[in-house]
């Protein structure tokens, strides 16, 4: 998700009275035409395909998810920003992404409370605590849907997602990396690629998230390694977990197009601000990603774990700017 | 005169006389608390074996007729996969006839150990009550095994198949409703439930002391 | 040297203006272990406070013989037969509660608000001066768990003392009853604590 740049608006640079540091590697080229802003507006554009999918398959229940949450999320900024004495800016849409991609993530049914207390914990905890856009640790979205997560397990875990009386099929019916989990009955490839499977709105259908996703690898709003280091390791561990021991029905592709791995690599995992900075450590930050999504669905009890594989991964992020730091141009090895 | 002074254990003589004191209190408490202690530790499971075998009802029943359960406890010993287990096990007793058994075993659960007791009818057939003694699961999630309403269900579940935790909704007479949000939890008693029945009724069958 | 505060003094300064988890920063261990509910939060307190109590009284009482190098073994062995005591007693009269707090009655003995106040003041001011001291901190304390524990107990459960306080709609926020839950509750109630002081101290010099 990339809704978050260091780029400040000019006009908030003045008003604050501590110093702002830019961090970033050289060459330190000064691109003002890319602003915060028009960087959120590319999120926003790609995220229309996993948007207008989420709308037309789950009808209803996304449109009320998506709004809770978009509402709730801009509310909190509000408030918070008032309370910070920082000015407020609704149109940077940093709140709305993070509400946009919060409510295409959480389970159509789930009621709204959930929308909103996510909404809140993820401005307030996951942003404006750390000193607001640019300064968290954790990626916003995400600290906002584990604490539901676990607060509401009843209605937020795999049940969470099937309303029996619904007046959409599609909510009927368990969620495919459940199933499997659960019954071990698997899901056609097709449907899972196209996104006619029961989950969370945003991350049902993998086309739609291919397609956003390569949108904003293409205007280079989204770092490219941190999805490919996603999927290349998921591509490795999930062969050779297919190797090693076949399960019936449940092949390498399943565990591509299933879940929320494409919808997280390309919209959670890029966002700027919870990301390495250099582009290798881009690519460990995406491959950490890949292998703790493969060890949460292979062995743990929830049967997805892209979330906390990006929290898990947020948190290490220092470390890994400090293990690949950037080699100037023209520098040498140095002499031990 | 001075080296008198400097030797440590003068120095340290308030230490050693408020340790003295102090010992000597402690001493005290413990032995006008321990046997209450000690009681308590024997009453928590102890107490519970009437309900488990004859139920609520028949811990009413019992106590206007004036009777009283005769509660025989016992170690058992199995030997499973070259390692030999022991469970501790109740005989329960009325008026000279078996009444029931309960058997104390322990599993692993999602968060920890969780322990458990065990009321069987006297044929060995069928679960009269079940109790939670110990588990440490997620509070508001894994922690409702220990419910009345998740509990009760095993009673009078058959014990010649294995229960079974269902996540939507018990169908069949072996199983029973899961916890919503903890299957593992559910499960996790199921299977200690299970195992213990299934390594101890042939042993217990066998060996049944008759009632004096 | 300052003159040293007095008996009142020192109780009222162990309630807010020192209070031992907001100001002082001190016994957080429990804080943060124990506060899921309320019966468990004040069952501790209680145990603090006597052991806060006995410990103050007989240091006070011992404070012109010790001996500046054995001090803190003296604090020790009387602040551990004290904690000793109480975890026999809890566990001859309230087993279930003993069991629910498992460990953290017994590690009530490295609890730092004690020896902190065993340093501060018993071992340097009269029996009723220390008495005093550790009736208030003990009431700082309480006060303390009590506003955590009331928060997570009522967030969590939707009850409070095990009394349903919330609708029976409540939606159930599970993870304040899990350790998570204790982090973000002290968090915002030391902020919200700072908060009030920071204002209350604008408006002093204001007038």
């Amino acid at each position: 998700m990339a809704e978050k740049k260091q780029e400040k608006k000019p006009g908030q640079a003045e008003t604050s009275i501590t110093p702002h540091i830019q961090v970033a590697f050289s060459p330190h080229f000064s691109d003002y035409s890319l602003t915060t802003q028009k960087v959120m507006m590319d999120v926003l554009i790609a995220l229309i395909p996993v948007t207008g999918m989420a709308i037309y398959y789950f009808r209803l229940y996304a449109i009320k998810q998506i709004l809770v949450c978009l509402i709730s999320c801009l509310i909190a900024e509000a408030i918070f920003m008032k309370m910070r004495k920082k000015p407020f800016s609704l149109f940077d849409y940093s709140a709305a992404i993070t509400g946009l991609i919060l409510g295409l993530s959480l389970p159509g049914p789930a009621p709204w409370y959930v929308g909103v207390i996510g909404s809140f914990v993820a401005i307030g905890i996951g942003k404006v605590i750390f000193g607001g856009l640019g300064m968290n640790l954790f990626n916003p979205a995400m600290v906002g849907r584990a604490f539901v997560m676990i607060s509401f397990a009843g209605v937020m875990a795999a049940s969470g997602y099937i309303d029996v009386k619904g007046t959409v099929d599609a909510v009927s019916m368990a969620t495919p990396l459940n199933a499997f989990k659960q019954s071990g009955t698997s899901t056609a490839i097709l449907d899972l690629f196209l996104g006619f499977t029961n989950g969370s709105p945003g991350e049902v259908s993998a086309l739609a998230c291919l397609l956003g996703g390569i949108y904003l690898c293409i205007r280079k709003t989204a770092s490219w390694e941190i999805p490919t280091g996603v999927i290349i390791t998921v591509i490795i561990i999930g062969g050779l977990s297919d190797f090693l021991s076949p399960q019936e029905g449940w092949t390498l592709f399943h565990h591509l197009f299933s879940g929320a791995l494409l919808f997280g690599a390309f919209f959670i995992a890029t966002d700027p601000v919870t990301s390495p900075l250099t582009p290798r450590g881009k690519f460990i930050f995406g491959a950490g990603i890949g292998a703790f999504v493969m060890l949460l669905r292979l062995f743990s009890g929830y049967p997805e774990g892209v979330m906390f594989a990006v929290l898990l991964m947020n948190a290490v992020t220092p470390l890994i700017n400090r293990w690949v730091p950037h080699k100037t141009l023209g520098e040498r090895k140095k002499q031990r | 005169m001075e080296k008198f002074k400097n030797n440590y254990i003068i120095q340290a003589w308030l230490v050693v006389f408020l340790s003295l004191c102090f010992g000597s209190a402690l001493a005290g408490v413990q032995l006008v608390l321990s046997p209450k202690i000690e009681a308590n530790k024997i009453n928590e499971t102890l107490a519970k074996v009437p309900e488990l075998i004859l139920g609520k009802e028949g811990v009413k029943r019992l106590a206007k007729e004036g009777l009283s359960l005769k509660i025989n406890p016992r170690i058992i010993q199995i030997k499973k996969n070259n390692r030999i287990i022991s469970y501790k096990v109740f005989q329960a007793i009325e008026k000279g006839k078996v009444s029931g058994w309960v058997i104390k075993s322990s599993g692993r659960g999602y968060a920890d150990k969780i322990e458990l007791l065990i009321g069987l009818n006297p044929s060995l057939n069928k679960i009269s009550g079940l109790f939670i003694i110990e588990q440490k699961e997620t509070p508001g999630l894994g922690n409702k095994i220990a419910n009345l309403d998740f509990r009760k269900q095993f009673i009078s579940k058959n014990t010649n198949t294995a229960i079974i935790a269902s996540k939507t909704g018990a169908t069949s007479p072996n199983e029973i409703d899961a916890i919503t949000g903890a299957t593992i939890s559910s499960r996790s008693v199921c299977s200690i439930v299970n195992t213990a029945v299934k390594d101890l009724r042939s042993s217990l069958k066998k060996n049944q002391i008759k009632p004096i | 040297m300052a003159q040293d505060p007095t008996s009142f003094e020192r109780f009222i300064q162990g309630i807010i203006p020192e209070n031992p988890v907001y100001r002082q920063l001190l016994g957080l261990c429990p804080t943060l272990a124990v506060t899921n509910n309320m019966k468990a939060a004040m069952t501790m307190a209680g145990a603090v406070a006597f052991v806060l109590f006995g410990a103050n009284i007989v240091i006070s009482l011992i404070r012109n013989l010790l001996k500046p190098h054995l001090r803190i073994v003296i604090f020790t062995l009387t602040i551990a037969t004290f904690v000793t005591i109480v975890d026999r007693f809890l566990a001859a009269y309230m087993y279930s509660m003993s069991k629910a707090l498992g460990p953290y009655i017994p590690l009530i003995i490295v609890n730092c608000i004690i020896i902190a106040r065993c340093e501060v003041c018993a071992s340097k001011q009269s029996v009723i001066t220390a008495g005093a001291d550790a009736i208030g901190q003990s009431i700082g304390f309480g006060l303390a768990l009590a506003s955590i524990a009331g928060v997570r107990e009522i967030l969590g459960t939707g009850m409070f003392f095990g009394l349903r306080v919330m609708p029976l709609t409540w939606p159930d926020w599970v993870i304040m009853v899990l350790p998570p839950g204790a982090f973000f509750t002290l968090g915002l109630l030391l902020g919200t604590f700072n908060l009030i002081e920071s204002k209350m101290a604008k408006n002093k010099n204001k007038g």
